[in-house]
């Protein structure tokens, strides 16, 4: 694999047709990073993702790259919409995996004494759903309509307030919504799971405000140093993943009538314009919708946890809602031309700068919120949407540290109990439903968050805002 | 379910197993039980109740993926946890199989980790010195 610098944040694989590559492969990553992401199989999934018919600029990868099936997590890549295709992998099992950031009207010193008694109050409110259910009962004529109305449908339904939706990516709710696209199965396994968190490095945390970096963009967005905020990351359930499962199978059946070979079939795919993409986006959206109503409701449930432990004073806003796990039609100047692309986003965020008309009034000076979750044991950034993202990536920045060690090497001699306990020490209270759940979390499975930061931040992609400091972790 | 039965892989962000059968419909039963060893603990759960489960595929690699979906659908969607499964017919495009367990009961079927899916990631089914080895990669 030939690999060139481009500059000191960007590298380029250059388009290699004997492997079938229609484009150059474009890394965003220091030196350092580059060392460990050349360690897995991320940069030969990005190369795969490049052979895709009707990709459009460059496969793109993010600093916080790692490898996953088919496509890599935190990879970009953007596809002509007459010409190009979908495919369900290139969003992933979890579509609309995302994370919210809420406010609290609550310093750091007033919560620490109380800390152990509302992560326990959060722990029992907030089901991370792993071995059994959630707390939302709905009928099966709800979720019809949570399909289609997302995180709206929750807040006309007793599950939060009209602002929630509003102040979530395509306001909690995607058109082109299609429940007949989606199967029973699906709607069987996420029924009794909406308001779950889910396991894997799916999290609650609270956290406070450490630093602030821009003045004017962290006023806008209603955070200040010393802040309590809450960190929320969770998906579509078990729906969205019965919905990636439907359509991979329905695209590898199809893709030899539609003349698509592939390196690897978990990249299975579907034009856009065909029967079976038009259906899986159709699904897609559906099962997005209902992650917007699933974090709603796990917000829900998080403000009457505060409520129960601080009262009338403690007062709970969203600061902004985003996907990590989508693929959306939007519009890009693209070698002198503007068109029309879907940019599918794997384990990437979208970051929109000042002036988008698709980011709320209030924030539309500063540009979109981005927010980049570490893990549990270090940081997490609040960051805003930057121009050089619309130029070169479309409109995309990173979405976390990514991981560095693997699940079982992060757990291979070390103890539950001792983690949770150095954690403490540090003034992180951990709870987590499963023993594994901690072990495979810790933050030495991680790269460094800052150092990922700093790429997009130097890049232009995206600017710092803020750098938040884990207190008290919920985990599946 | 001996240790020789299925041995647990890495990935950097899942993780996946490679499961050992004498034939090919044992291989199946048992990759079905190295999924269900991930997600919970099959050794807990009683085998009350058969479940007929039947599936279709395009080849023996898709058989495998879908096959493991199916069970993944019966443990996530229906909530029934396996013991241990009876495979009654087996071509390379179709299995019929009898699952043995009952309804999780989250007090007694303690859940380790959420299996979101399977996928066909590096997915291998080759045979090896007699035995027949299947590779598998789970989302987590």
């Amino acid at each position: 694999m030939r690999i060139e610098a481009i500059d000191a944040l960007r590298h380029r694989i250059p388009r290699d047709e004997a492997r079938g590559m229609r484009t150059d492969v474009i890394v965003y990553a220091s030196e350092a990073l580059m060392a460990q992401i050349r360690k897995d199989l991320s940069l030969e999934q990005a190369m795969n993702v490049a052979t895709l018919p009707g990709i459009v600029g460059s496969s793109l990868a993010m600093p916080d790259i790692h490898q996953g099936y088919g496509f890599p997590i935190g990879g970009v890549a953007a596809m002509d919409c007459d010409e190009g295709v979908v495919s369900p992998g290139g969003v992933g099992f979890d579509i609309n995996c995302g994370v919210r950031l809420v406010r609290t009207t609550l310093e750091e010193a007033a919560v620490r004494p109380r800390l152990r008694e509302l992560v326990e109050q959060i722990f029992r409110d907030v089901p991370c759903g792993v071995g059994g259910s959630g707390f939302v009962k709905i009928g099966a004529r709800d979720l019809e309509r949570i399909l289609v109305e997302g995180a709206r449908w929750m807040v006309q339904n007793g599950f939060g307030e009209q602002r929630d939706a509003d102040f979530s990516e395509a306001g909690g709710a995607l058109e082109g919504a299609d429940p007949a696209a989606v199967s029973e199965r699906a709607r069987e396994r996420g029924l009794p799971q909406l308001g779950t968190l889910g396991s894997g490095n799916h999290f609650l945390e609270v956290q406070y405000v450490e630093e602030v970096h821009d003045e004017t963009a962290a006023r806008a967005y209603g955070i200040f140093k010393g802040q309590v905020v809450v960190l929320i990351h969770s998906g579509s359930r078990g729906l969205g993943h019965q919905v990636c499962t439907d359509y991979v199978s329905v695209m590898n059946q199809s893709m030899a009538k539609h003349h698509i070979s592939l390196p690897d079939r978990q990249l299975a795919c579907g034009p856009i314009r065909s029967e079976e993409g038009e259906r899986y986006l159709a699904a897609m959206c559906a099962a997005a919708n209902f992650a917007w109503a699933n974090r709603q409701a796990i917000l829900h449930f998080l403000r009457g946890a505060f409520q129960r432990i601080f009262g009338g004073a403690a007062r709970l806003d969203l600061v902004y809602d985003v996907c990590h796990n989508i693929a959306k039609r939007e519009r890009y100047e693209v070698e002198g031309r503007r068109r029309e692309v879907l940019v599918h986003r794997k384990g990437a965020t979208r970051a929109f700068p000042a002036g988008h008309r698709e980011i709320p009034a209030d924030y539309r000076a500063v540009g979109q919120p981005v927010f980049i979750p570490g893990s549990m044991g270090t940081a997490s950034w609040v960051l805003a949407g930057a121009e050089g993202a619309m130029r070169e990536t479309f409109g995309s920045v990173c979405h976390g540290a990514g991981r560095l060690l693997s699940r079982t090497a992060a757990r291979k001699g070390r103890n539950a109990r001792e983690e949770r306990d150095k954690l403490e020490e540090r003034g992180i209270l951990v709870r987590s439903e499963t023993r594994d759940g901690i072990l495979e979390e810790l933050p030495e499975a991680y790269k460094n968050v800052d150092e990922v930061i700093e790429v997009v931040h130097n890049a232009g992609l995206a600017r710092k805002v803020a750098r938040l400091r884990p207190m008290g972790v919920i985990k599946g | 379910m001996g240790p020789r039965d299925f041995e647990v892989l890495e990935h950097p962000a899942d993780i996946g197993f490679r499961a050992f059968g004498g034939t090919l419909p044992e291989l199946f039963a048992r990759s079905a039980l190295a999924m269900l060893s991930i997600a919970a603990d099959p050794a807990a759960a009683l085998p009350k109740q058969e479940y007929p489960l039947a599936v279709e595929s395009g080849d023996r690699e898709s058989l495998l993926v879908d096959w493991l979906n199916e069970v993944l659908y019966w443990f996530d969607g229906k909530r029934i946890t396996f013991r241990d499964f009876r495979v009654t017919q087996f071509r390379d495009t179709a299995i019929e199989a009898v699952g043995m367990g009952e309804p999780r009961d989250p007090l007694r079927h303690r859940a380790r980790l959420i299996v979101k899916a399977v996928t066909y990631h590096q997915l291998k089914i080759e045979r090896r010195g007699g035995l027949w080895v299947a590779e598998v990669y789970l989302d987590i």
